[in-house]
């Protein structure tokens, strides 16, 4: 086996590369979730008594579902990159040459990442700079490396649907499937009083990011206060680390079954 | 199809089992050993044995589906062979892949290209993958992209022709100064005058030491440029040699190509040749047409064919060529 090393960042220029010429993948990368932020302000910015969660309106509420929104995106961006890899021979292209597969996923993960990086910084700087969202500052670098272990883990479900599927179109459908139906039962659009969306990692994404970036201020009592806001209101059930804990194993299993199965499914 | 069993054993048996002698030898760049590859039990290369001398250009022939890509892959290390072995300068294939790959050039059969960038950002990744000094990378990719008529483009590889994708794909597999360069169907697609470029480069490779190992099911292709060839047919190696070998084990004399136009008009004149003691052959080809091979005179042969046959399209007569030699050995031409 070849080790990782620096053509793990090449393979990641090339994928950036890619993916900024490609208006489509730009379009959902980008424009999209902005889109998103914009509907939920005109539709839930005016909060009244009976509409507002803990003193903040719904979208001030439902500003860190669109965030899991953006970054679980990158779960269709990589399925559909890998399903493409797949078919169009850069995979047999890359296993006759001197890479380690090593550095094909961690050179997905780099590209995967500055992208993420990007959306991050668009939409809170849209959200929180333009839109209004509220937010405590301090635990704002928290919250974002939240965002992307949990964008990480979405690389590794792409994997995992890339291995499955033939084709890039097959790939993007599911993996878009995947994504919205994951979204809605966790109640990351709408809250949802359920005890499904306990299974969803976007759940937890979403409800640990609202603590840290919009409730909270401070992390310490956040860690030992219990205080998780359930989907639809605000008794607390589980501490916060829990659901840190939970994005972090979802990450772990994800990337790790995503490298295996893929690898499985892809060695001749 | 009257092919002589015999005569075909005969050519099956005598070459490939001359490939291997004890030991390994210096002059052999490869040496393949029972390669075979199965998928889902389906025999896609069945047992092959192979020798290529270091700095030859060696062609395998063979209609689609023979295995000859399927071959490729797995000298190319991207297929794990089900059976057997080979020796790739001085590693295994099965154990030492790793060592193997900075050796090689993969020119695939499909176009391997990034679209979205240009030619120069799809040379130099490769180069990269490669672990090449970028100065050198770029003067190398340069170079190889002036020879192949597409330096200097801008635009990215999508809004290029088939053609010029297919150059660049070699290119690709050329940036790292490879020792063996294999090359999948290098031409497929191609117009004729971006197939004579591509020949040409394919030479002048040569002439620099590069072992080429090429996979067409263009006679032309392989009788242009090969030193040998092995003709693959149904995952099998059924011949093997240079051009002038394979013709002297095969020959089938002369030829006539015998055009008709109707199919009651072929068949009645195939039950008329048959008759005659000259015709060694009859292949029932598309279009009404049959491939006769004879032996005796031309001359003597087409008056007594015109006197039992009066009812055709057209006649051509020819010598043999590696399609005939194909034909013969398998039943089928090339592009069945």
């Amino acid at each position: 086996m070849y080790s990782i090393d620096v053509k793990a960042w090449y393979i990641a220029k090339k994928n950036i590369k890619e993916k900024l010429k490609n208006l489509g993948s730009m379009f959902w990368t980008v424009a999209f979730p902005i889109m998103m932020l914009l509907v939920y302000k005109l539709a839930f910015s005016e909060g009244t008594e009976e509409g507002m969660i803990n003193g903040l309106t719904i979208f001030e509420v439902e500003f860190p579902g669109i965030v899991v929104y953006t970054i679980g995106m990158s779960s269709v961006t990589s399925a559909v990159m890998f399903a493409m890899s797949k078919i169009d021979g850069t995979l047999e292209r890359i296993d006759s040459m001197p890479v380690s597969r090593g550095n094909v996923f961690l050179g997905a993960v780099i590209s995967e990442s500055i992208f993420m990086n990007l959306q991050l910084i668009l939409v809170f700087g849209f959200g929180y700079g333009v839109l209004g969202a509220h937010f405590e500052l301090a635990m704002l670098p928290l919250g974002y490396l939240i965002a992307m272990i949990f964008g990480i883990g979405c690389i590794g479900l792409g994997l995992i649907i890339a291995s499955f599927l033939g084709s890039p179109e097959g790939a993007n459908g599911i993996a878009m499937l995947t994504h919205m139906s994951l979204m809605f039962v966790s109640g990351s659009f709408f809250p949802l009083d359920n005890a499904g969306v306990f299974f969803t990692p976007q759940y937890w994404v979403k409800q640990v990011y609202l603590q840290l970036t919009v409730v909270g201020n401070s992390f310490t009592d956040l860690l030992y206060s219990g205080n998780i806001i359930l989907p639809s209101s605000t008794a607390s059930v589980f501490p916060i680390w829990s659901g840190i804990l939970i994005i972090l194993a979802f990450t772990s299993t994800f990337i790790f079954l995503g490298v295996k199965i893929f690898q499985k499914k892809t060695t001749l | 199809m009257n092919v002589s069993i015999k005569e075909k054993a005969q050519i099956k048996n005598s070459k490939p089992t001359q490939f291997f002698e004890n030991g390994h030898s210096t002059e052999f760049i490869i040496e393949v050993r029972d390669l075979a590859k199965s998928f889902n039990g389906l025999k896609a290369v069945d047992r092959i044995n192979l020798k290529i001398r270091k700095g030859e250009l060696f062609s395998l022939l063979g209609p689609n589906g023979a295995g000859k890509s399927t071959t490729i892959r797995m000298l190319t290390t991207v297929l794990k062979p089900t059976n057997g072995d080979a020796r790739i300068k001085d590693f295994s294939l099965i154990e030492e892949k790793n060592k193997i790959k900075p050796l090689i050039g993969v020119c695939p059969q499909e176009n391997v290209v990034f679209g979205a960038l240009t030619a120069e950002d799809n040379v130099e990744f490769v180069g990269r993958m490669h672990g090449m000094d970028p100065v050198e990378m770029k003067k190398r990719s340069k170079n190889l992209l002036e020879k192949m008529n597409i330096a200097g483009r801008k635009k990215p590889v999508k809004s290029f022709s088939g053609g010029m994708k297919r150059r660049l794909n070699l290119v690709m597999s050329l940036i790292h100064q490879p020792q063996i360069l294999f090359l999948d169907e290098p031409t497929a697609g191609l117009d004729p005058q971006a197939r004579r470029l591509v020949w040409d480069f394919i030479k002048d490779l040569k002439n620099t030491g590069v072992t080429i190992i090429l996979t067409t099911h263009d006679m032309l292709e392989a009788d242009a440029l090969s030193d040998h060839i092995a003709i693959m047919d149904l995952g099998k190696i059924i011949a093997f040699g240079t051009l002038e070998e394979l013709k002297s084990s095969s020959s089938n004399g002369n030829i006539l190509e015998f055009s008709f136009s109707s199919r009651d008009e072929l068949i009645q004149a195939k039950s008329k040749l048959e008759r005659i003691n000259n015709v060694k052959n009859i292949s029932e080809m598309d279009n009404n047409k049959l491939i006769i091979s004879f032996t005796g005179g031309v001359m003597t042969f087409k008056r007594e064919i015109l006197r039992e046959i009066e009812s055709f399209k057209a006649l051509h007569f020819r010598e043999d060529s590696l399609e005939d030699i194909f034909l013969k050995l398998t039943g089928r031409g090339l592009r069945d």
